[in-house]
């Protein structure tokens, strides 16, 4: 018995998807380790450096191992500051976007009739405005910002939730421990608490972790807009913004913030596909 | 004549749990405008046995691992995927499927998918196409072809889907088709008019019908010979009158007894006791033995194939004995 | 038929209505437009006036129903930058758009079709994973990073293809690769599952049967089967499209809705924004609905349903 768990634990490590996790890894100790592991300030502005090249290119320098930006700034230091904003925006706008759309999923579900059916158009309404639509009028109404980022992602996403997470619920009650504890007159609460949270559990988590690369997209391409993330703040997104303007002098300026974003969203998809596989496979489909 | 012969035919399908021995060494044939049943329980290996003939097996798993099928002479079983497609399968062997509901194309016209036989083989091409098209319709009793071309396969019932199936099989003329549980999806009186069809169908080419079923009446009410299977060999073949009235194989004679008589209402089959055995690991010796109430100490060997005269034969050491 | 029709198209005028709230709604968070219509030193008496010319001085569910009032005879107001009316601006953008969302529509599908179909005919071997790397790529990359590779590599270093403006057909080309990209994975994906359903049918099996060619049983009677849930689906992408016209437009220069209203968000060009993005969302709806409608076209048997 205790052979066979050790024997499934072991397996179960094997199968893991090291390379993404590695990725991760590597993304989540450049956003918590701040300023302390940069190799140079990511604001250091040296114009002698100037579109420096990547150090394997003549005229490169291995003080900046990724090229020089415009005004000189080191493009691997300012990558690894960018990794913070992204952690930060992708922890914030999947935490709350999950939330807000489990609870109205569970409403929608649990109650049925007429709440079903308003929350429903909800989505509905919300599904017919294509997302980056949405953000300019927002960032058009507010101040573009981390904050604005993170509340667009949120009313962008808590829709996919909801739906998914009612579709869920509704195949819950069905099951005779949440009837019963309805006749036993439970509170409703109680019952979303102990009950039906934590048989969503799986499918939230997996839903989360495959939201991870499309928010680290949206961020982007919000950024890359002007609508996003605003100077002096790093971004990726708004790293390729500058560098649009100086394409044709420093091609590396272009290409190495995509790698980070390419590798992360790889990370991130390759890890969720595993963890889909192992805890809700029927999410498949998405 | 001796349009096709199997001999020794042995059809494995590789799976996971290991290699599942479907068709284990099955010898028939089957004459020129002659209808042979091949019955037997569900995976008992009659359909891998016609799935065989035509190489339609499971793709990577399924693969014919001896034997000889020779059809009018020619050897199939040395004959390349590509000739085999175009050679044999439609035109010389030709198939009907059980289900009449999703054996036709549910985005293609009746016309098209009667057409294309025709087409693939070279029968009609260009304008002639559609005359033949409702030529071959006419022949299977389509009321009406000329204006049901453009049909799709949802505007016609059960009957007449399985009509259209006979269509798209008897274009080419082959000479041997395999019809498997033709009738089995089917109401009663449908049954009846699709066996009338095959046996017109039958009188008009000339070809041998291989008959794939489970039901002993359809069969009998079909057939000149049936061969019975179980657990993937034949364990007896006899021309059908002899079968039905002197079933020499203990599983022939338990089979006939399940089946359920007019007028006795409620009458309980005589289920035979027991499961088939796994053809991954099948038992060594009889295989029906375990389920046989006439079990004997030699059973656990393979019983010899008994010739009885009049072409019926079957294996059982009952008849050795004897 | 009309029973069904009715209930989409109620359902869809719905979604747009709640859209223009939505979009009511959060112009107004900006603050008064009344700032942003006169000059900041006008005198209280004139801004008065004008407030109460627009009604801006009623409550605002009934500035609401004045803002739809006239958002249904067509009247967004007028672009403070192009001085021209918000609506005919966008309308005058809009064939722009159309044209570069179905070329990109045009080359994601000309990509995934025969990559899903030979992934489902080839299960496992080199296309399969090829394509499966190819989709997982495709998913992380950004459109707008996307984009400015192309540039990079077809515009600047080879110089192919043009990278800026509309122009010839040769202009659309890295517009509509880098809008088609990102949509080519799910695409294979749908493909790829559908076609593997339909090899396993009993039609197919009957085909195959009757000696039909390999090529003709994959790319004919199997693949109008399969690209039944892709149509089905094509609406959903065509809005991918729209959605991602304001990115990629606004790298190419492509003189479209997109970059119209995201030049408006920062011009705070507000008739420009509500009016773009009310088109977008119609647009959004309206092909969602049209491929519910053209389903019959390829299937029979919804045809006669109806």
């Amino acid at each position: 018995m205790n052979k066979k768990k050790q024997k499934n634990f072991i397996h179960g490590l094997s199968g893991l998807p090291w390379a993404a996790l590695g990725v991760i890894a590597v993304v989540l100790i450049c956003a918590a380790g701040g300023e302390a592991l940069l190799p140079q300030d990511p604001g250091d502005l040296d114009l002698g450096a100037a579109f420096r090249p990547p150090f394997w290119l003549d005229g490169g320098d291995l003080a900046t191992p990724l090229g020089a930006d415009n005004l000189g700034r080191d493009i691997l230091s300012r990558i690894m500051a960018g990794a913070r904003v992204t952690v930060i925006v992708a922890f914030y706008a999947i935490l709350l976007s999950g939330s807000l759309g489990a609870l109205i999923g569970m409403i929608a579900g649990f109650f049925g009739g007429w709440v079903d059916q308003v929350l429903m158009r909800f989505i509905e309404i919300q599904q017919s405005i294509p997302s980056i639509a949405l953000a300019l009028l927002l960032a058009a109404a507010l101040e573009p910002g981390l904050s604005t980022v993170v509340v667009v992602i949120v009313l962008t996403y808590w829709a996919w939730y909801a739906r998914i997470i009612r579709g869920e619920i509704l195949a819950l009650k069905g099951r005779d421990y949440v009837a019963f504890a309805r006749i036993a007159g439970v509170s409703t609460p109680v019952i979303f608490l102990r009950h039906l949270l934590p048989n969503i559990f799986n499918t939230l988590i997996v839903l989360a972790t495959l939201q991870v690369g499309q928010v680290i997209l949206f961020e982007a391409s919000l950024s890359f807009l002007g609508l996003g993330i605003q100077q002096p703040d790093i971004s990726w997104g708004l790293m390729l913004a500058d560098a649009r303007q100086y394409i044709t002098n420093a091609w590396w300026a272009i290409t190495m913030p995509g790698i980070a974003i390419m590798l992360t969203c790889l990370a991130a998809n390759v890890f969720g596909d595993w963890l889909r596989d192992r805890l809700d496979p029927k999410l498949r489909q998405l | 004549m001796t349009l096709l012969t199997v001999e020794n035919l042995q059809t494995h399908l590789h799976l996971q749990r290991g290699i599942l021995r479907a068709v284990d060494g099955v010898s028939l044939h089957v004459d020129g405008g002659e209808t042979l049943g091949l019955v037997g329980e569900s995976g008992s290996g009659k359909t891998m046995t016609g799935l065989s003939l035509l190489r339609l097996l499971p793709e990577g798993s399924g693969r014919i691992a001896g034997g000889s099928i020779r059809l009018d002479g020619t050897e199939l079983t040395e004959l390349s995927e590509t000739t085999l497609a175009r050679d044999i399968r439609g035109s010389r062997i030709a198939m009907i499927m059980q289900d009449p509901m999703t054996s036709l194309n549910p985005v293609f016209s009746i016309g098209d998918q009667v057409g294309s036989p025709l087409r693939n083989h070279g029968i009609a091409r260009g304008a002639r196409l559609r005359s033949a098209v409702i030529d071959v319709l006419q022949r299977v009793r389509i009321p009406s072809p000329d204006q049901r071309l453009g049909d799709y396969p949802h505007q016609f019932s059960g009957g007449q889907r399985q009509r259209v199936v006979a269509a798209m099989a008897i274009g080419c003329t082959p000479r041997l088709l395999i019809a498997d549980e033709p009738t089995t999806a089917l109401d009663v009186t449908i049954q009846v008019q699709i066996i009338a069809l095959l046996r017109r169908i039958q009188g008009e080419t000339g070809a041998g019908i291989i008959l794939i079923t489970h039901d002993l009446g359809v069969a009998a009410s079909l057939c000149h010979r049936i061969a019975v299977m179980y657990a993937g060999q034949i364990v007896e073949t006899a021309p059908v009158r002899r079968l039905y009235r002197a079933p020499a194989h203990p599983y022939t004679r338990a089979l006939l007894a399940a089946i359920p008589r007019l007028g006795d209402k409620r009458a309980r089959l005589a289920a035979i006791p027991g499961q088939p055995p796994s053809l991954i690991d099948p038992p060594i010796g009889c295989r029906f033995a375990p389920r046989c109430a006439e079990r004997m100490d030699k059973c656990a060997q393979a019983p010899p194939l008994t010739d009885l005269g009049d072409g019926h034969t079957a294996s059982c050491w009952k008849l050795g004995t004897a | 038929m009309p029973r069904f029709l009715l209930h989409r198209l109620l359902h869809g005028a719905l979604s747009i209505l709640g859209a223009s709230i939505i979009i009511f709604v959060i112009s107004r968070l900006s603050g008064d437009p009344i700032l942003l219509l006169l000059p900041n030193d006008a005198p209280a008496s004139v801004i008065a006036a004008m407030r109460a010319d627009l009604g801006l001085d009623r409550p605002l569910w009934t500035q609401y129903l004045i803002f739809l009032q006239h958002a249904l005879t067509g009247d967004f107001g007028r672009s403070y930058r192009w001085q021209m009316p918000a609506l005919k601006l966008i309308l005058d953008r809009l064939p722009a758009t159309i044209e570069l969302a179905s070329c990109g529509l045009l080359f994601s599908v000309a990509i995934a079709l025969p990559i899903g179909v030979l992934s489902a005919v080839h299960r496992g071997g080199w296309i399969d994973r090829i394509g499966r790397l190819f989709a997982m790529l495709g998913q992380a990359m950004p459109a707008f990073w996307v984009g400015l590779l192309l540039i990079l590599v077809f515009a600047i270093k080879l110089d192919w293809l043009p990278a800026f403006g509309q122009g010839g057909p040769s202009h659309v080309i890295l517009p509509a690769i880098a809008l088609g990209w990102y949509p080519v994975a799910a695409q294979t994906r749908v493909i790829r599952s559908a076609m593997l359903d339909v090899l396993d049918s009993d039609h197919i099996r009957l085909a195959r049967a009757l000696g039909t060619p390999e090529r003709q049983i994959v790319w004919k009677y199997a693949l109008r089967n399969a690209a039944i849930p892709l149509l089905t689906m094509l609406g959903v992408y065509f809005a991918g499209m729209l959605g991602g016209s304001f990115v990629v437009e606004t790298i190419f220069a492509w003189p479209g809705v997109g970059r119209t209203v995201v030049e408006a968000v920062f011009s705070r060009d507000f008739p420009v924004v509500q009016a773009g993005v009310l088109f977008t969302a119609i647009l959004f709806v309206a092909s969602n609905l049209l491929v519910d409608l053209s389903y019959g076209l390829v299937d029979p048997r919804i045809r006669d349903a109806r």
